[in-house]
């Protein structure tokens, strides 16, 4: 079997998994027990305002909008024509706000205060737990100690610590949101600037557990890979350090490389207690605000983008780690 | 702590020009641990390798040899450290201690180009995700500052023209190569910068028997051609160093008890522990065999000497 094949049989493999992740995310909201519509409307009538006549006129126009009334396969095809033509939906909470407005809204945040935080923390924590494992002594002793410690700290703990010392009690930072009031979102100076002293708190809570955490499970790669045979023969060939630290470097990466894929995959999620807690309008804070309105579709095209994203980032590390590990490249392609 | 019995002697066969000495060793002592606890692994080992001969370092598993071997190669690293030793070579004594890390760092110069090493684990001694060109390179730039790469590869290619092995293993991974190959590459890329003296740690322990034929032979040829100098062949496999080494020395808790040329150590060993270690060889002829059925229907064989009656 040759490469090019590995990867179609692989994108067949994921296209299966795609459609049946898709399934799953069509049929569980309408698995919980009552119509979602029937919940959506009672909240809208909650105040007593409307009448019964009016009630049934946005039931009949819910179900309609939603296809409720058609059956399940039928709803089913509805739903995945939707959605491969990019149309996820419209909110109930904001109705009539389409899905793609609010999600396209919040997941700029969630990416900006995401992407450079795990890029950052991984490139770091890798450099710093190689650079401990490599070099021993009390180098590795205290920054084992403080990666194990920042790693398990649970990042909301940060989160809060950083708030009330940095903001409340410092005053560096702004306290919560994500730009001033007062201000649109847009491509300018003055809203950038305003928007980057914002950014750091939650920056800073997200890349101080990441770069812990891959220190950590880095260290523990090089410290392993520094007993290998080909180790000590690179020493015993006189090799330099620096060039005997790439090579245990390029072996150790391996497993880091599927932990940073995951963490992209996942990152559109949003960083959900993070974001909470900064009051930070990302895809964390829609999901949450989602979920506690029984808003489904939102729901329902926030785990499709997770799911999609995981899945893309699971396809990209099979990929990737191919061209990384030659053996892995000969396992996939038959090659000898 | 006991030295060799015997002196060393010239070795007795062969073309090889054997007039000049080639390195003294003297007074080796490595230990595990570094603390009050420490383990002595070699015990004040002193041999003496003539040029263009094959020293034999035989014992039992756990008995120093590759302590020793390692210590020659100058790769010591904690928990073993070497606290005294000294190698004598091309008119230049290196001190061989390694109780700071700065001694780790002077010794860079000499591993792989004065003493070279041949490891056990060649299976493994290539990084997987290093081409073997990328591994020639880095060896040639380590001692040779500016060395382009294709210098580098000219050299190994020459070298694998020399040795009539395909020039096409230099493109490969080491998954991409059989044991065999991989360990007559591994002794390539050992060989590649002419040390004086190699020490080949077990290099045939992991080899099928065509393998370890040409292995050997190969090894013989670069003895010859010069490439190297000397070699200390490190093994347990005591039939093969008969076939290979020139002088062999018999190592038992950490030192060596008895030293002489092959033949007359293997025909007419006189410490009762080379003794003890030539009569378990096993031998696959009939008549050894039927020996051996004889003696089990005689009952049991008399206990060997324990280790310090040997000593």
């Amino acid at each position: 079997m040759n490469l090019g094949r590995y990867i179609l049989q692989k994108t067949g493999w994921y296209l299966v998994a795609l459609v049946a992740a898709v399934g799953l995310n069509f049929l569980l909201p309408r698995l919980v027990p009552g119509n979602p519509v029937d919940v959506i409307v009672s909240n809208l009538t909650r105040g007593g305002s409307i009448t019964g006549e009016q009630q049934q006129q946005i039931y009949e126009t819910y179900v309609a909008e939603f296809g409720l009334d058609k059956p399940l396969w039928e709803q089913f095809f509805t739903y995945l024509g939707k959605v491969f033509t990019g149309d996820l939906g419209t909110s109930f909470a904001n109705y009539p706000a389409s899905v793609n407005d609010l999600v396209g809204q919040a997941l700029p945040w969630s990416v900006a205060v995401q992407l450079p935080a795990i890029l950052i923390g991984w490139v770091l924590g890798n450099l710093v737990g190689a650079i401990a494992a490599f070099r021993g002594g009390n180098w590795d002793r205290s920054v084992f100690t403080s990666s194990l410690f920042l790693s398990s700290m649970p990042y909301y703990c940060l989160s809060i610590l950083l708030l009330y010392v940095l903001a409340v009690v410092a005053g560096v930072f702004p306290v919560g949101g994500a730009y001033s009031l007062g201000l649109t979102p847009e491509l300018s100076a003055e809203f950038l600037w305003d928007a980057v002293s914002y950014y750091w708190l939650p920056f800073l809570s997200l890349v101080i557990v990441f770069i812990g955490g891959q220190a950590v499970g880095m260290r523990s790669m090089a410290i392993y890979e520094l007993g290998g045979d080909y180790v000590n023969y690179a020493r015993a060939m006189g090799i330099r350090d620096n060039t005997i630290t790439k090579y245990i470097f390029r072996n150790a990466m391996l497993p880091q490389i599927t932990g940073l894929a995951l963490s992209i995959g996942t990152l559109v999620g949003g960083a959900l207690i993070t974001e909470l807690v900064f009051n930070y309008p990302g895809v964390g804070t829609l999901l949450f605000n989602a979920i506690s309105q029984n808003d489904y579709p939102v729901i329902q095209a926030i785990t499709l983008i997770i799911t999609v994203a995981v899945l893309l980032a699971n396809f990209v590390v099979e990929i990737v780690y191919g061209f990384v590990d030659p053996r892995i490249r000969a396992a996939k392609s038959g090659e000898k | 702590m006991s030295h060799a019995t015997t002196p060393p002697a010239p070795a007795s066969a062969g073309t090889k020009d054997r007039s000049g000495l080639l390195a003294r060793v003297t007074d080796v002592r490595s230990v595990y641990g570094g603390g009050e606890q420490d383990f002595t692994a070699v015990d004040g080992v002193s041999l003496e390798l003539g040029e263009g001969e094959i020293l034999g370092l035989a014992g039992e598993s756990g008995c120093g040899k590759t302590t020793l071997g390692n210590t020659l190669a100058m790769i010591a690293t904690p928990p073993l450290y070497v606290l005294s030793g000294t190698l004598e070579i091309d008119d230049e004594v290196i001190d061989l201690s390694t109780l700071s890390p700065a001694d780790v760092k002077r010794h860079r110069p000499y591993r792989g180009s004065t003493v070279s090493m041949l490891p056990q684990g060649a299976m493994n001694a290539i990084s997987p995700t290093v081409r073997i060109r990328s591994l020639v390179h880095d060896v040639m730039r380590a001692h040779r500052t500016g060395v382009s790469k294709d210098e580098a590869l000219d050299r190994a290619r020459d070298r694998l023209k020399m040795l009539e092995m395909p020039v096409r293993v230099l493109d490969s991974y080491a998954h991409q190569l059989s044991g065999g190959m991989k360990q007559r590459v591994i002794t390539v890329i050992s060989t590649l910068l002419d040390p004086r003296l190699l020490i080949a740690d077990e290099p045939t322990s992991a080899l099928d028997v065509s393998s370890q034929r040409m292995l050997v032979e190969m090894l013989l040829a670069m003895v010859e051609q010069r490439i190297m100098s000397g070699v200390v062949f490190v093994t347990h496999d005591l039939p093969v160093l008969s076939q290979v080494s020139d002088k062999l020395a018999i190592m038992n808790a950490g030192s060596i008890v008895e030293m002489g040329p092959t033949r007359q150590l293997v025909e007419d060993p006189q410490h009762p522990y080379t003794k003890k270690l030539l009569s378990s060889v096993l031998d696959p002829t009939a008549e050894t065999r039927e020996r051996g059925r004889d003696r089990a229907q005689g009952g049991a064989p008399a206990p060997a000497p324990s280790t310090e009656e040997a000593r």
